[in-house]
């Protein structure tokens, strides 16, 4: 009976480190770093998303690849990290927010579905045999006013008037600290967010771009012929 | 041994061939210690060239010897282009018709398209099953248009028009002269309108008004038809 308790903190994802850390829940987050970038603006009557996704080969159907989603009809949900974990955080959003419209007769806002998402995502860094999400997401939509949430791999809820998650979040969120103005029109939210998520390395194209707004009407996402034209308005 | 109880609690759902909405089922003597709204009830649901029509009485009956409410919607849109109309007791059919909704919205989200007929008119059976209720279904999709009856043994039958309630025996009398194939939406509307006012003028437990919905691959239009007294007898 070796002690081998060395790393024993770094393997389970409800030990603490020496130093008060959560290893696994950081690995985690590097894992939304390895994703396709999505931008969230909010503008004074919508919230604009962007995402990046580029296919691994030519062979793959380009539709296929999902970044942005439905919630309700009127919530947005954009995934970055492990596509598998998105999804599944996505498709316990719609359940939550169905349950919550059929039982208030309401349509739920979006703080009480990203809370929701965020105790989810929580509950995985504490109770056993699981393992974190390696996904992060942000919910955006506009119910009474527009407005847009966060949710990391930790379960951490965090608002936002405009964001980035997945690969060069970092530097994609500075561009948008220099460019964001409060009470943008959705026209220009759209810009602002497609020149944050362009980059050398991210060729924005109808294909590896997907566009999606959440205005009081609803979610409505861009077909490619949008696309286009919104990349031809901000010269990409 | 829970499938065959299910069996065993069938034979109160029977359907009865005349008066369905008047019999007393399990589910009321169990569950509702007062008595319960009924909706007593004309409704229709007709096939039209290029969509479908539903009509309804705005009656609720007690017992079908008083009138509890003189303005209830009977018809509401469950899906961007499908309405259901109910009759029967009232609070499943609220229960059933919120399920629906939210089943729908679940499906459009998840498939990315609304669901079809023959899925949502399933989805319906489904949910139908136990209730006390026996709606009408109605909605077009992209092989036209499509009317279902339904009751609570979940039973799913699809015909050009339809009609249900405690006043169905004057509707179908008055849609088995009237009811042509494809008629156009307006003249299914005649129809739809005189099939609930011929029933309001006879059947105790229908009457004081008439609702109508109209469903085109645009979506659903529902109003009260107005310029007319409404069998309000």
């Amino acid at each position: 009976m070796e002690p081998n308790n060395q790393q024993a903190y770094d393997r389970g994802s409800t030990i603490f480190s020496p130093d008060g850390r959560l290893y696994q829940v950081e690995y985690a987050r590097e894992a939304v770093e390895r994703g396709g970038p999505t931008v969230g603006v909010t503008t004074e009557d919508s919230v604009v998303f962007a995402s990046y996704g580029n296919a691994r080969s030519s062979l793959v159907v380009p539709e296929s690849i999902e970044k942005l989603r439905d919630i309700d009809g009127q919530l947005g949900i954009a995934t970055a990290g492990h596509v598998a974990d998105g999804r599944r955080l996505v498709e316990y959003g719609r359940r939550f927010a169905h349950q919550e419209q059929l039982r208030y007769d309401e349509q739920p806002g979006v703080e009480t579905v990203s809370k929701a998402l965020a105790d989810f995502v929580q509950e995985s860094t504490q109770v056993g045999g699981t393992r974190p999400f390696g996904a992060a997401v942000l919910v955006g939509g506009f119910v009474e006013t527009p407005r847009l949430y966060g949710v990391d791999p930790s379960g951490t809820p965090t608002e936002w008037a405009a964001t980035a998650i997945g690969k060069d979040s970092g530097d994609i969120r500075e561009s948008l600290e220099a460019e964001y103005e409060t009470g943008l029109d959705e026209h220009s939210g759209l810009k602002v967010a497609v020149r944050a998520l362009a980059s050398e390395d991210r060729e924005l194209t109808s294909e590896t771009l997907d566009v999606a707004v959440t205005r009081e009407s609803g979610f409505e996402p861009f077909g490619s012929e949008k696309q286009e034209t919104l990349l031809e308005e901000t010269e990409f | 041994m829970m499938y065959e109880s299910r069996f065993e609690t069938d034979e109160r759902f029977e359907r009865e061939t005349v008066g369905s909405i008047e019999r007393t089922t399990a589910y009321e003597t169990n569950e509702a210690d007062g008595p319960t709204y009924k909706t007593g009830t004309t409704i229709v649901a007709l096939a039209a060239a290029d969509g479908v029509v539903m009509g309804a009485d705005k009656r609720m009956s007690l017992g079908g010897r008083f009138t509890a409410s003189k303005d209830v919607e009977k018809l509401s849109q469950v899906h961007s282009t499908a309405t259901m109309a109910i009759s029967g007791a009232v609070g499943p059919a609220q229960q059933l018709l919120d399920s629906l909704q939210a089943e729908a919205s679940l499906y459009r989200t998840r498939h990315g398209e609304p669901m079809s007929m023959k899925a949502l008119s399933k989805t319906t059976g489904h949910l139908v099953r136990g209730l006390p209720v026996q709606p009408l279904l109605g909605g077009v999709d992209e092989t036209g248009g499509h009317v279902f009856e339904l009751d609570g043994s979940g039973s799913v039958i699809e015909d050009s028009y339809a009609a249900g309630g405690s006043g169905m025996q004057t509707a179908y009398g008055l849609l088995e002269g009237r009811m042509e194939p494809q008629l156009s939406v307006s003249e299914a509307t005649d129809v739809a309108t005189d099939a609930v006012l011929a029933a309001s003028e006879r059947d105790t437990a229908s009457g004081n008004g008439v609702t109508i919905a109209t469903i085109t691959r645009e979506g659903v239009q529902i109003g009260d038809v107005t310029d007319m007294n409404g069998g309000a007898s």
